[in-house]
């Protein structure tokens, strides 16, 4: 194990042990290549349209999320035509999690506030079938097209896709989406089973960066709600700063916000911190969820489900 | 005739096609959506829903992604082509293939599905969909 080990920053180890108590097989997990998962798009097709296209990688359904599949020889996967059809879209199956969780209706207004390259963004228009309104923001122009890539292919018709500043956007649509996501730009510790970019990046210093855009995009988000709306917060890294600590930050401005328990059956998940390195959360807090790689054999990642009160004015 | 009639009458789509949805045209070309997203205004967006088409002097072209979607429906001006043909024609080759449809824009079908839009000069069939990234 102590081979394993030196793969990673000490660092990187000295922070994440003191709450992981299975760490070692945390690590082993973080070093497995993932499956390969994809969904339905359920937009252009019914699965049993879609199933005899991929009959001979003959694909798995995954329990806990619905129109959801993983194959073990995914090699290829991207140059089927089902996919170029846009049939299927693939993704990693711990990401699929946070919209499932917001459960964005059809007729909904949805924010998505970070929205490039667009899988959380087509599996909510699929999730409200193509009603309503999701307005997709995201700032770099770079993943906004790769964002428009996507909704073209998926065929969503309730997106508007947005390039503006997410504070700014929150102000502008102030207390008036039914639901929220904020997958938020982070550090990204969990997707080291994809690629190593994000150990070779890894640094304390960039957590409290991410850390700082964090804070101002769920209190954007929060803003954005109306009275009895719901926001997603998440994050594909394990960093507490850029977790625990953000939610944290959010009941500190907006006290009223409430955190609700996030839970899916057949899917481990384990409860978030209320304490890191000497700061202490709200209770509250511990209703958020962390995802972790060893658990459902996915990527790591983080999700807060919080309500607007039905008697907040703005 | 309005893009959306012309689209309906070439390729003998429903009278209730694409109820429920609005357009928008900016830049001869028109977009569709939910009624949300075209009356969207809070910033403006650098895109609303799906391209539908786009207004050439002479003529309009669906575009592949939209007809993907909301052409299943079509009864005209539809060429059905074979695996090898669909995967011809995606990787921006060309097929001969004699069809009883008029010349010009066509849907090009495999199994139930659009694969995306062409255009017929009898007989060779010639493709009109995005580059992607190769099918095998």
């Amino acid at each position: 194990m102590k081979g394993v080990r030196k793969l990673f920053p000490e660092e990187f180890c000295r922070r994440y042990e003191q709450f992981i108590p299975d760490f070692d097989l945390f690590l082993e997990a973080m070093l497995t290549p993932l499956p390969k998962v994809f969904r339905i798009n359920t937009l252009k097709a019914e699965p049993e349209e879609v199933m005899p296209l991929l009959a001979e990688l003959d694909p798995e359904p995954l329990s806990y999320l619905r129109f959801a599949y993983t194959v073990k020889n995914g090699r290829g996967l991207g140059r089927q035509l089902a996919h170029f059809l846009g049939l299927i879209y693939i993704q990693e199956a711990a990401s699929m999690i946070p919209p499932v969780v917001l459960d964005p209706q059809p007729g909904d207004k949805v924010l998505d506030l970070a929205a490039a390259p667009g899988s959380k963004t087509t599996q909510m228009a699929a999730l409200m079938r193509n009603r309503g309104l999701i307005i997709a923001n995201d700032l770099s122009l770079e993943r906004l097209r790769g964002l428009i890539g996507n909704v073209d292919r998926m065929g969503c018709l309730n997106v508007v896709v947005c390039r503006a500043d997410g504070i700014v956007l929150g102000r502008k649509l102030a207390a008036s989406c039914d639901r929220v996501l904020v997958d938020a730009p982070c550090s990204s510790e969990g997707t080291i089973r994809k690629t190593e970019e994000a150990l070779r990046r890894w640094s304390v210093r960039g957590i409290a960066n991410f850390s700082r855009v964090q804070k101002g995009l769920i209190c954007a988000g929060y803003q954005a709600l109306r009275p009895g709306g719901q926001m997603v917060y998440s994050t594909c890294t394990i960093a507490p700063e850029e977790n625990e600590a953000v939610v944290a930050y959010l009941l500190k401005r907006f006290p009223e916000a409430e955190i609700l328990p996030v839970e899916l059956d057949n899917f481990v998940m384990r409860p978030a911190l209320t304490e890191w390195e000497g700061d202490t959360f709200p209770s509250a807090i511990r209703r958020c969820r962390r995802i972790l790689p060893q658990d459902n054999n996915t990527e790591a990642f983080f999700v807060a489900l919080i309500r607007k009160p039905d008697d907040v004015t703005s | 005739m309005s893009p959306v009639e012309f689209l309906r009458n070439r390729f003998g789509l429903p009278e209730e096609w694409l109820q429920g949805l609005e357009t928008i045209t900016e830049q001869a070309t028109v977009f569709i959506g939910t009624p949300e997203v075209i009356r969207f205004n809070a910033v403006k967006p650098l895109r609303r829903g799906l391209r539908l088409c786009r207004i050439f002097p002479h003529s309009i072209k669906p575009t592949t992604f939209a007809m993907q979607l909301l052409g299943r429906e079509a009864t005209a001006n539809q060429i059905e082509v074979d695996e090898q043909q669909a995967k011809q024609l995606i990787n921006g080759g060309t097929v001969e293939i004699a069809a009883d449809v008029e010349n010009g824009f066509v849907l090009i079908s495999w199994r139930s599905f659009i694969i995306g839009v062409g255009i017929y000069k009898r007989p060779v069939l010639k493709s009109c969909i995005p580059r992607f990234r190769p099918v095998d």
